[in-house]
């Protein structure tokens, strides 16, 4: 149970989407202090693949990040290589194959985890408020696009930087998503793509809408597509917010049991669990009302 | 409509023979109550509805497979009578400008008045008040002869918000939001038509003689996030000056009791599956829910796993039958205990008077847990003005003081057996337990054994 | 009049300023910069007049007894919940479970209400001149709910004898919900209502659907399977 935002910027691609963002969260701050993250979607860096990987909870984080940047001189175009709070962050080339890349780190250290891939998506997130999160990583000086983000109040799973949100789909570069309620379904699920040979990084429930939605895009549906699949196939509660390279989309489960509210100007979108938080993230003159019943909305640039 | 309860009297057989002199052999799975559950059901397309909690045999760990350990040699016992051992009772401390005191760890639990008569919720405030002790509205709201004779009230707020008034919140010495009860958690409440009154379905905002079933949810919070921001409605509404108690039937009690406390709640209720209730399917009060003993086990290690334990109070329900019970869940972390249906029958339920009633119902004394019926032969659980009136306010006040006395006689009597001058310095470590089950649940080790086993 | 600016204060510090007003003896006040925190307006027992000069969150106005409340903007969840008696009024729209519980008194949406509106309402008035969104009036056991233009799925589920009136199409009936005509009386009072709070609404009362309870669910006994299958 947390609380969720999303902002998308209609021009440009330089607006202050981490100041915004983390303006939106900490307005929530209360229904979630366990922990706090952000996805955001910055400028685009000539077809390259940013990375994003979780060295650890705690420990010798220096140490490990060598491992990482020895481990990564077997990839060519590999570059801007830099470590930041938990996380060591590098660039690849756009022709990397980033499965074979993914399982070079994650099999050095059973802690390596990449959080984030893709050619425009960052997500950075931790345990403890949003306030922390600014304190260790500056979110609030990321410029871009669009992003969504995420305050935790843990109910059934651990409260740790993988088990927080928001969640990449693993293995679809720039897909992203953010979820509040319970998918009360989720065992099932699981197993059935466990079968199949997916890899589960968490117990979060959470984790299934970032792998069905991965699983509905390979399949051809657009993001709008898989948002209305969610409806018919994922039980429980939910608002949850979706975002790809260019796109930003939300969804209401079916009996509208988790709050979202919206609302769209000629310059920006925004959505979040409470008024309040885009309230006090967003000045000016704008009506902002609750998304209905399984709607479904994707923005795109 | 059909009552029915899953039990029979099976035929008295003096030796287990059938008329022709055949030995008499039942399924083990179809057993005579299960034959009849079946057959009702044929007959009317229902799911059976009936009072009271659990009543299936089957066996789980309950306060009966625990002991205490008094003193001997490597401890002292403190006399009793004249070593005093303190039973008094402070809730609400972690944020209430005024946490309630009360005199005894044992308080009446929040019934219905619907489920109950006039006289059975009066004669339990009252005979609270006589014992140093709180009473609980219930759901359906406030009667003001409830705030008249109680000392201490606290005021439940239920997912059905029957009768719901401001006013008379912000008369009571604490609110307690109620998600569910033991009984049948994750389900509302249930009182069949013949008890819905015209004074019933006044206070209730309903038409009289419907059968009235409860929401499951709260109409305005749907989630342990929304939930604080109810909390904190409660305290604004109340002036931030009493206490908060949030209630839950006992489920997934660890995830429960943890968010519960990060919502802000003073007090936590944990209600076990051995909970009663004026009226519900009977199914939800077989089969969901998890035992009391589990539920106090679960409950103090979500505190404790949270850091809370100490500054969120902990209140413990669930089919408490004596003093014994308390004192065990006292020990294992409750900070106070609720009674229902002991306090009931403290009360007369199930007392032999007026038998031929009983039978009317189809039952007998010590076997009754017929309350749906509104047909209590002692006028407890009933809104017929006849019935009502044999029960006696002043009468069955002095028996619940009584029996809320001899609770508390029998805790101190334990304490004082473990060497403590104060009830609530009860342990786990005064305890051994008498099965595998009740060592894994508790973390208590096996009498004989100097083992925690499955720890 | 008073005026209160919500600055950087938390709720509780905003609506002890506003108790200590009515306490002065303002009957008038207004809150500025309301910034949509929760909780605003709780417990407001005097026939005093408020004014939230934008948008609110949760509860705003919940457990009221008394008083005339107006929302320049939106409204979170649970607007008016278990209000006994007042007037409350949102120029916005409003969130989930609005007017949840009441047991008296008006709430009037000039926006859209979204899910649950009038959930267990008690009694009372609720009016909306736009949309309503799924599961409106869901075990609604006493009072009027009235929207002028659309209603949702599962409109008026499980009612008891709340009377609902829908001035555009119903989404859906929910289990045990039966339309009927408005009688005469009813669209007198529809008209006389409408032009009292929503002179705009443009509607008459005699176009409005009447939706009330087939009363299948009331007694157990008097079951037909088809609606039970819903309703448990």
């Amino acid at each position: 149970m947390c609380g969720i935002v999303g902002f998308f910027a209609k021009d440009g691609g330089q607006a202050e989407i981490g100041r915004t963002i983390l303006g939106m969260l900490r307005a929530l701050g209360c229904r979630g202090p366990d922990s706090a993250g952000v996805a955001l979607y910055g400028a685009p860096d000539d077809g390259r693949f940013v990375v994003r990987v979780k060295l650890g909870d705690d420990g010798d984080l220096g140490s490990r990040a060598h491992q990482i940047s020895s481990r990564l001189e077997s990839f060519s175009g590999v570059s801007h290589f830099s470590t930041i709070g938990a996380y060591a962050r590098f660039l690849v080339g756009g022709e990397t194959d980033l499965k074979r890349l993914t399982e070079a780190i994650e099999s050095l250290d059973k802690d390596f985890e990449v959080v984030s891939m893709g050619h425009r998506l960052e997500i950075v997130k931790q345990t403890g408020s949003p306030d922390n999160l600014e304190k260790t990583y500056c979110v609030s000086r990321m410029k871009g696009t669009h992003g969504i983000g995420h305050t935790r109040l843990s109910t059934e799973s651990r409260v740790d930087l993988s088990h927080s949100q928001p969640f990449w789909s693993h293995g679809s570069p720039d897909l992203a998503i953010v979820h509040n309620g319970h998918i009360t379904n989720y065992h099932q699920l699981r197993r059935r793509y466990e079968q199949h040979g997916v890899r589960f990084y968490t117990e979060n429930d959470s984790e299934v809408v970032a792998i069905y939605l991965a699983e509905q895009i390979s399949k051809g549906a657009s993001l709008h597509e898989a948002l209305e699949c969610m409806l018919r196939d994922l039980d429980g509660s939910y608002s949850c917010l979706a975002a790809t390279e260019r796109e930003l989309g939300f969804v209401k489960d079916t009996f509208a049991l988790k709050p979202l509210v919206m609302t769209e100007t000629d310059e920006f979108v925004a959505v979040a669990t409470e008024e309040i938080a885009i309230r006090s993230a967003l000045p000016g003159q704008y009506s902002v009302r609750e998304a209905q019943v399984r709607e479904v909305r994707v923005w795109q640039k | 409509m059909r009552s029915g309860d899953g039990e029979i009297n099976t035929p008295a057989q003096s030796d287990g023979h059938a008329a022709n002199g055949d030995l008499l052999q039942s399924s083990g799975t179809f057993k005579p109550a299960v034959i009849e559950d079946i057959q009702a059901k044929a007959a009317s397309g229902l799911y059976r509805i009936r009072g009271w909690g659990t009543l299936r045999e089957r066996r789980w760990a309950t306060f009966d497979d625990l002991t205490f350990l008094p003193c001997s040699l490597t401890r002292i016992p403190l006399e009793g009578y004249r070593e005093k051992c303190s039973t008094k009772t402070v809730l609400g401390t972690r944020f209430a400008k005024k946490p309630i005191e009360l005199d005894i760890p044992v308080m009446i639990t929040g019934m219905s008045w619907g489920a109950l008569s006039y006289n059975a919720k009066v004669a339990l405030a009252r005979g609270a008040r006589t014992a140093g002790s709180s009473n609980t509205t219930g759901d359906g709201g406030m009667l003001m002869a409830e705030r008249e004779n109680s000392r201490t009230l606290v005021y439940e707020v239920l997912p059905s918000r029957y009768g719901i008034n401001i006013h008379h919140m912000r008369m009571a010495d604490a609110i307690e939001l109620t998600i569910g009860q033991g009984a049948k958690p994750g389900t509302g409440g249930l009182l069949l038509g013949s008890k819905v009154s015209d004074v019933i379905a006044r206070q209730r905002d309903l038409p009289i003689g419907v059968d009235q079933r409860s929401p499951a949810r709260h109409p305005d919070f749907l989630g342990p996030d929304d939930m604080i921001i109810k909390v904190q409605e409660l305290r604004e509404a109340t002036d931030w000056q009493v206490p908060i108690f949030i209630k839950m039937g006992a489920s997934r009690v660890f995830d429960d009791v943890k968010l519960a406390a990060k919502a802000g709640a003073d007090v936590i209720v944990v209600d076990g599956m051995e909970g009663g209730t004026g009226a519900s399917p009977a199914i939800l009060q077989e089969h969901t829910g998890i035992p009391t003993l589990a539920a106090v086990c679960e409950a103090r290690a979500a505190l404790e796993d949270c850091g809370l334990y100490g500054e969120v109070q902990l209140i413990i329900a669930g089919g408490l039958r004596d003093g014994v019970d308390a004192a065990k869940a006292i020990a294992l972390g409750a900070d106070a205990v609720y009674i229902g249906t002991a306090a009931l029958i403290g009360l007369n339920c199930n007392r032999a008077l007026y038998v031929e009633d009983y039978h009317a119902l189809g039952t007998e004394p010590h076997h009754c847990h017929h309350c749906h019926t509104g047909r209590c032969p002692v006028g407890i659980t009933t809104q017929d003005p006849e019935l009502m009136k044999r029960l006696d306010i002043d009468e069955g006040a002095e028996r619940v003081a009584n029996l809320l006395r001899a609770m508390t006689l029998e805790i101190q009597m334990l304490a004082r057996a473990c060497g403590k001058s104060d009830v609530h310095h009860l342990e786990p470590e005064d305890m051994a337990a008498l099965s595998m089950e009740a060592s894994m649940i508790c973390g208590i080790p096996l009498a004989g054994t100097r083992k925690v086993f499955g720890r | 009049m008073a005026e209160i600016v919500c600055g950087s204060r938390d709720t509780r510090e905003i609506n002890a300023e506003i108790k200590q007003a009515i306490a002065a003896g303002d009957r008038d006040i207004v809150v500025k910069d309301p910034g949509a925190r929760h909780n605003l307006g709780v417990a407001v027992l005097a026939p005093v007049r408020i004014r939230f000069a934008g948008s609110v969150g949760y509860y705003c106005a919940g457990l009221s007894d008394g008083p005339h409340i107006e929302i320049d903007e939106s409204a979170g969840w649970g607007l008016a919940e278990s209000m006994l008696s007042g007037e409350i009024v949102v120029r916005g729209s409003a969130g989930n479970g609005a007017a949840a519980a009441i047991r008296g008194g008006t709430v009037v949406i000039y926006g859209d209400a979204a899910a649950r509106l009038g959930v267990s309402m008690k009694g009372g008035t609720v009016l909306v001149a736009g949309n309503c969104g799924y599961m409106a009036a869901f075990m609604g056991q006493k009072g009027t709910l009235v929207v002028c233009g659309n209603a949702g799925d599962a409109f008026a589920d499980s009612m008891y004898e709340t009377v609902c009136f829908v001035g555009g199409r119903v989404g859906g009936l929910g289990t045990d919900a039966v339309v009927e005509s408005p009688s005469q009386e009813d669209a007198a009072w529809l008209d006389a209502t409408l032009a009292q709070y929503l002179p705009k609404a443009n509607k008459r009362g005699q176009d409005f659907k009447k939706i009330v309870a087939g009363r299948k669910l009331w007694n157990f006994d008097k079951r037909e399977w088809k609606v039970w299958q819903e309703a448990l």
